[in-house]
């Protein structure tokens, strides 16, 4: 369950696919592209270790989203990346659902290098990350939190190759470094261990996505795979809640769609996980618009 | 180019040490020093024990001389084990060395934590339970709830007690000093002192625990006899002991054990979980009155959690007196003063503030932890660190808080099934909560029970520490109503009853000739 708000921190950033960290795509120089998404993300099923399971205690967990992302081209080649989400949790159950500001991010994504290769072009490119909350949210408290509470450091590589009839394929990887998440309490069971401290380590994570799609000028469709996995941590334990030290791991696939007319563009999202460990097995929808400002042409005028 | 090169190039810098920094995550523990405790008690042997007669019941050969033929060969294999120690085992050494007492309390409170797991439901809908003749098949026996925990602490705490005075008694009348104090090559690794080594008090604690937590938690044998095991080694590495201290505290703690736990096969909780019985209950109630009563609010419904734990024996005061504890009915659902308590919680509910969630957490102490009254015994653990009382003392400020402890959820669960009344969130199911709604009656409020027991005993032994501990017992009763578990009279009743109920083992303590 926790694994929605995991999911969100991926998803966020796989749904969004305007330029993100994770794509293959470039702003241009003193371009810059806001979204504003929405999602919409539910669970009846979730992964307790690696049993699929419901609880009708839980019944549905809902998890919403509206996030607010832009993306400036410094250069052509090296664009700077920020989001941050505003997230709220339901439940069939008589928890408390949470809501609140999230963590935000920032990446840095450089294009390390462009060739022509057999009519059309080869990319490699490379984003590092950062996140922070910037709520004092409920971390302790999964899967209705929002977020786990840690720190993050990310670096990936994309490999991109589009056609000149504008068919193209990405790939990518990365490997997220997190901080301790502390809890309100100060003991807590983690590999079968009771620790007496507030500091719970959150698992390192690392992930992939493969897409395929079709883009020209206006428009932009693609399907994806995605796959995450905590690199440590321990099972929700049986017929418990999740916790933020748990290994979180999951396959989940996607579809996207994106036309543009002029400065505006409008975008729409779906996916579905398909495999998971102590996860929510999500469904997911989005739509979201976005606002491109060229600075360049208002520098002419 | 350079400059943006150079700003990407110092956030892969950070990353990369930002991983090297970050490759051991696993959390610290606190570290534990052995050290010279404050007072021997040289008279302890005479104290009032809780289950044996006295400290001179229980039979112990008496040891050889140290001038005999015999002990020398002792401290000679002694020397030779000490000379043979791993810069591992000298940590063991220091880290039973840093009273024996707490580390076994430390065990428990671990074993607590793993087996306090509700069961899953059936298909059917039904509850499976835990099979103490099977106690590793799912679901694992026990199911360390609460009531449970604190029971398993008191008897730990009981077998403890009455072992060390029994060990003290013996102590003293055969006056056999440790081996560092007989040959003075031998340097011990932990502070010596002149307390009389025959029997080993580490030996007595470390049998007495195993016998009793294998009896407590039958599906960890394998564990307690390695911690034992290790436990009376540690005392050869350090060289405060000779092997026949060990032998003979090994054989006083488990016969001590013995009979703790012929005492908790007959002190009721047996019949705890007896839910045929639950109609009886329901239509005593009735009878008195009580209509409207507690449901289960899980999904599928689960039988209630020991209804008949308030009939388990208590320590401190007499089934009448357990009676007498019990306060007035809560207000009526229609009157103005439960209207109120409901709007408080309908409040928070709404808007519950950081501070709130902050608290509700704290305290919370749900599955998979070592329940409210691991929690206070973690606390009176680290009192008993920093006063730095000798094991006998440890063992009677444990008995003292756990026995209230196991007393006051005896009280608290004899008035739960009492007056069976439903939880906030039943009464109106918009009131949500940010913890578990627990599986029994709201009132009066356990957390607040144990609570407020706990800090009456551990304020008696500590005063110094009075004011802290009332905080965190108010504390600990509060974190129900900002969790909206329970109305505000379930608190501050259960704390006022939970204060009574830790008077009585403060007069016991009082009185039990240890001061």
């Amino acid at each position: 369950m926790k694994h929605i708000t995991l999911l969100y921190l991926l998803l966020l950033l796989g749904t969004a696919k305007a330029q993100s960290p994770t794509d293959g795509l470039m702003m241009p120089k003193k371009n810059i592209c806001n979204l504003l998404q929405y999602s919409h993300s539910s669970w009846n099923e979730y992964w307790e270790g690696t049993l699929l399971r419901k609880n009708d205690n839980l019944g549905t967990v809902r998890t919403q989203q509206l996030m607010l992302m832009s993306n400036y081209g410094i250069t052509d080649r090296l664009n700077v990346m920020a989001a941050l989400p505003y997230i709220w949790t339901t439940n069939d159950g008589y928890f408390q659902g949470q809501k609140g500001l999230q963590d935000i991010s920032i990446f840095l994504k450089y294009q390390i290098l462009q060739r022509k290769i057999a009519g059309g072009d080869f990319k490699i490119q490379t984003t590092g990350g950062a996140s922070t909350p910037v709520s004092k949210y409920q971390n302790d408290f999964l899967p209705f939190s929002i977020g786990l509470g840690s720190k993050t450091v990310s670096l990936r590589a994309i490999l991109n190759y589009t056609h000149k009839s504008g068919a193209y394929a990405t790939i990518q990887a990365g490997h997220a470094w997190r901080s301790h998440a502390h809890l309100h309490r100060d003991a807590y069971l983690l590999n079968n261990i009771l620790y007496y401290t507030d500091e719970v380590p959150v698992p390192n994570v690392v992930d992939a996505t493969a897409r395929l799609g079709y883009i020209n000028k206006n428009l932009q469709v693609e399907g994806w795979y995605d796959y995450s996995t905590g690199l440590t941590g321990d099972d929700i334990r049986y017929n418990e809640a999740p916790f933020v030290g748990n290994k979180m791991e999951m396959g989940a696939v996607g579809v996207f769609a994106k036309y543009r007319i002029k400065a505006i563009a409008f975008q729409v999202g779906g996916s579905t996980v398909l495999s998971g460990r102590n996860v929510g097995k999500n469904t997911t929808i989005s739509a979201g618009l976005l606002y491109i400002v060229d600075f360049n042409k208002k520098t002419k005028e | 180019m350079k400059h943006s090169t150079y700003i990407y190039g110092s956030i892969v810098v950070s990353a990369l040490l930002f991983a090297l920094v970050g490759c051991d995550k696993t959390p610290e523990q606190p570290v534990f020093e052995p050290y010279a405790e404050t007072s021997l008690d040289l008279t302890g042997g005479t104290w009032k024990t809780y289950i044996v007669a006295n400290g001179s019941e229980t039979a112990l050969p008496v040891p050889e001389a140290t001038t005999s033929a015999a002990y020398q060969v002792e401290l000679t294999s002694l020397k030779a084990v000490m000379a043979a120690t791993t810069s591992e085992e000298q940590d063991l050494s220091r880290h039973w060395g840093a009273n024996g007492v707490l580390r076994w309390h430390e065990i428990t409170r671990e074993l607590a934590a793993q087996y306090n797991n509700a069961p899953k439901n059936n298909p059917d809908g039904t509850y499976p339970v835990p099979d103490p003749a099977n106690p590793t098949v799912y679901p694992r026996f026990p199911f360390a709830n609460p009531p449970y925990t604190a029971r398993a602490l008191a008897l730990l705490s009981v077998a403890h007690y009455d072992a060390l005075v029994t060990a003290w008694h013996h102590k003293f009348l055969h006056k056999r000093l440790a081996p560092y104090r007989n040959d003075l090559s031998i340097i011990p690794l932990i502070p010596g002192n002149d307390l009389p080594s025959y029997p080993s008090e580490d030996a007595v604690i470390a049998a007495a625990s195993r016998e009793v937590l294998k009896f407590l938690f039958p599906g960890e044998k394998a564990l307690l006899d390695s911690k034992s095991a290790e436990h009376k080694k540690s005392r050869l590495w350090a060289g405060a002991n000779v092997q026949s201290d060990l032998d003979a505290g090994d054989s006083l703690g488990a016969a001590v054990a013995k009979r703790i736990i012929a005492y908790a096969k007959t002190d009721l909780m047996g019949a705890a979980n007896k839910q045929a019985d639950v109609p009886l209950l329901i239509a005593d109630a009735t009878a008195r009155g009580i209509t409207r009563q507690w449901t289960s609010l899980e999904k599928p419904a689960r039988p209630p959690l020991l209804p008949f734990y308030g009939n388990v024996k208590t320590w401190n005061f007499t089934a009448a007196e357990k009676v007498a504890l019990r306060p007035a009915a809560p207000p009526a659902f229609e009157s103005a003063e439960f209207t109120k308590a409901l709007d408080e919680l309908r409040d928070i509910s709404k808007k519950r503030t950081s501070e709130q969630y902050r608290i509700a957490s704290f305290w919370a102490d749900g599955t998979n932890s070592y329940t409210p009254p691991g929690h206070w015994d973690r606390k009176g653990a680290e009192l008993i660190y920093a006063a730095q009382m000798n094991e006998l003392r440890s063992a009677r400020t444990m008995a003292l808080l756990n026995t209230a402890v196991q007393d006051a959820g005896i009280s608290c669960w004899d008035i739960k099934y009492y007056y069976l009344l439903p939880r906030p969130t039943e009464v109106d199911s918009e009131i949500k909560t940010c913890t578990g709604i627990p599986n029994f009656p709201a009132y009066t409020s356990g957390h607040s029970t144990f609570s407020g027991a706990a800090a009456e005993v551990l304020s008696y032994i500590f005063p110094a520490s009075k004011s802290e501990l009332k905080a965190f017992a108010h504390e600990a009763s509060e974190s129900r109503i900002y969790g909206c578990i329970h109305y505000r009279f379930d608190c501050e009743i259960g704390l006022s009853v939970g204060e009574k109920v830790g008077g009585y083992a403060v007069v016991r303590g009082k009185n039990d000739g240890s001061e």
